[in-house]
């Protein structure tokens, strides 16, 4: 079946099995971000924005998406232009494998709109569904934080 | 994942055309809404997925029977709403907080935990301590029940050939507290418990009580509710409680906690949830 959706801000019109995954549509769409970690939703680093909201691409339908926006890591920032939250990560030292940053980036990410001012705690009580195996998650605590802080500052585009 | 089979994926826009397109699968087509569950136990069987969430039944909306929550409303938008946060002293929001995590519950409904019924899942211990309703329908029409009959009953055959329209949630006179504990703040229930309490003139007038993840499903314990009503709230009587709970509930083992975890837990749970409760209903 086709399904048509807009991924990253391009229209994408594209043919899917109706019982595939999101994450398998999205990496063979080449957004290499997009990992498969235990494939059940327990990771977090499969997560993507789904109309702006962060949901399991593991653990959802690709024809869902149908008529909907779906935003990778690749469409928030890049290499040569890192959005804030990216370039954060990397102020603080929140990357060690950096398997699970882009599901960190695209939750904090929708934290943020949600709540520009968190509290280290409510960074942690958002974060909760994004496993990290590396860091300890205080330095991605801390990126998020000094991310918002910049976000506060008007420093995001 | 990908459940291999499946050929036709359709977005039922309303609750006769989900029963039409299923009946047309003869058992070889299901529901889904947020697809979680699906999703995470890959069957072989299906040809085809018939998507309730454009169906219509993601409202939330009060009347004078109560706070009736549609099926397909997510967790997130219950979390959200004004309507569910004023229900009960807030205690679906209090709830809510604790069951997964935000990517999740953006995706789950609140008709999935009810038909999925896991027996670690907080929502039926949440939902049976409020004296829930759910209303169906299949092939033979609509049918109303409490949702603790429904749950005595061969509720997953039921749900094989109907499709859940809402929870109804009665206007209630208390004030309730939930407690879990998990092995992390994201993790599933090792054991949850909530309490409802309305007081008269300082003692107990009214109490709910449902222990749920034991390991199996949220039930009530009614010779508890009964107990408790003519007493006044003190710390006292929840440590008498807490021990009594001890001594009498029923749970067992599995593999992520003993019998004699539960037991020993199932007391501090339930007697953090009165204290609470009374708290907030204004000892």
């Amino acid at each position: 079946m086709k399904i048509y959706f807009e991924l990253n801000g391009k229209p994408q019109y594209v043919e899917v099995e109706a019982g595939e995954s999101l994450l398998s549509l999205l990496r063979r769409l080449g957004m290499k971000s997009v990992k498969e970690g235990c494939g059940t939703g327990e990771c977090g680093t499969c997560t993507v924005l789904l109309e702006g909201k962060p949901v399991r691409s593991c653990l959802t339908f690709a024809p869902k998406v149908q008529g909907k926006r779906v935003t990778t890591l690749e469409g928030l920032g890049t290499l040569e232009d890192p959005h804030p939250l990216q370039r954060a990560f990397v102020e603080a030292g929140a990357v060690q494998c950096g398997f699970c940053t882009p599901g960190m980036i695209l939750t904090a990410y929708a934290l943020l709109q949600e709540n520009p001012d968190p509290t280290p705690h409510e960074v942690r009580e958002y974060l909760v569904g994004n496993l990290c195996r590396c860091t300890g998650y205080v330095k991605i605590v801390d990126a998020v934080l000094l991310a918002a802080q910049w976000k506060r500052e008007g420093q995001w585009r | 994942m990908r459940l291999r089979g499946v050929r036709r994926y359709h977005w039922a826009r309303d609750v006769d055309e989900a029963l039409s397109l299923l009946s047309a699968y003869q058992g070889k087509g299901a529901f889904l809404a947020g697809g979680v569950d699906l999703a995470r136990s890959p069957r072989t069987d299906l040809e085809g997925l018939i998507d309730l969430t454009g169906a219509g039944l993601s409202y939330i909306r009060e009347d004078g029977k109560g706070l009736h929550l549609g099926a397909t409303a997510t967790l997130a938008e219950i979390l959200s709403s004004a309507q569910a946060q004023e229900y009960a002293g807030g205690i679906l929001r209090e709830t809510l907080r604790l069951v997964a995590y935000p990517a999740l519950r953006n995706m789950a409904t609140l008709g999935g935990a009810v038909v999925s019924a896991h027996p670690w899942a907080d929502i039926p211990t949440l939902l049976v301590a409020l004296d829930a309703e759910v209303l169906y329908r299949n092939a033979e029409g609509e049918k109303r029940m409490s949702l603790a009959e429904l749950y005595r009953t061969d509720f997953r055959r039921i749900f094989r050939e109907s499709v859940l329209l809402e929870v109804l949630l009665p206007p209630l006179p208390g004030a309730f507290a939930f407690e879990k504990i998990g092995r992390n703040a994201g993790d599933i229930a090792l054991l949850n418990a909530c309490a409802g309490l309305a007081l008269e003139d300082g003692r107990i007038a009214w109490a709910r009580l449902s222990v749920g993840a034991r390991p199996e499903r949220g039930e009530r314990l009614p010779w508890l509710e009964e107990a408790l009503v003519g007493e006044r709230p003190s710390e006292a009587l929840w440590r008498k409680v807490e021990e009594e709970v001890r001594a009498r509930i029923e749970v067992g083992s599995d593999r992520r906690a003993s019998e004699a975890w539960r037991r020993e837990v199932a007391g501090v749970l339930v007697r953090r949830a009165l204290a609470r409760a009374a708290g907030k209903a204004g000892t």
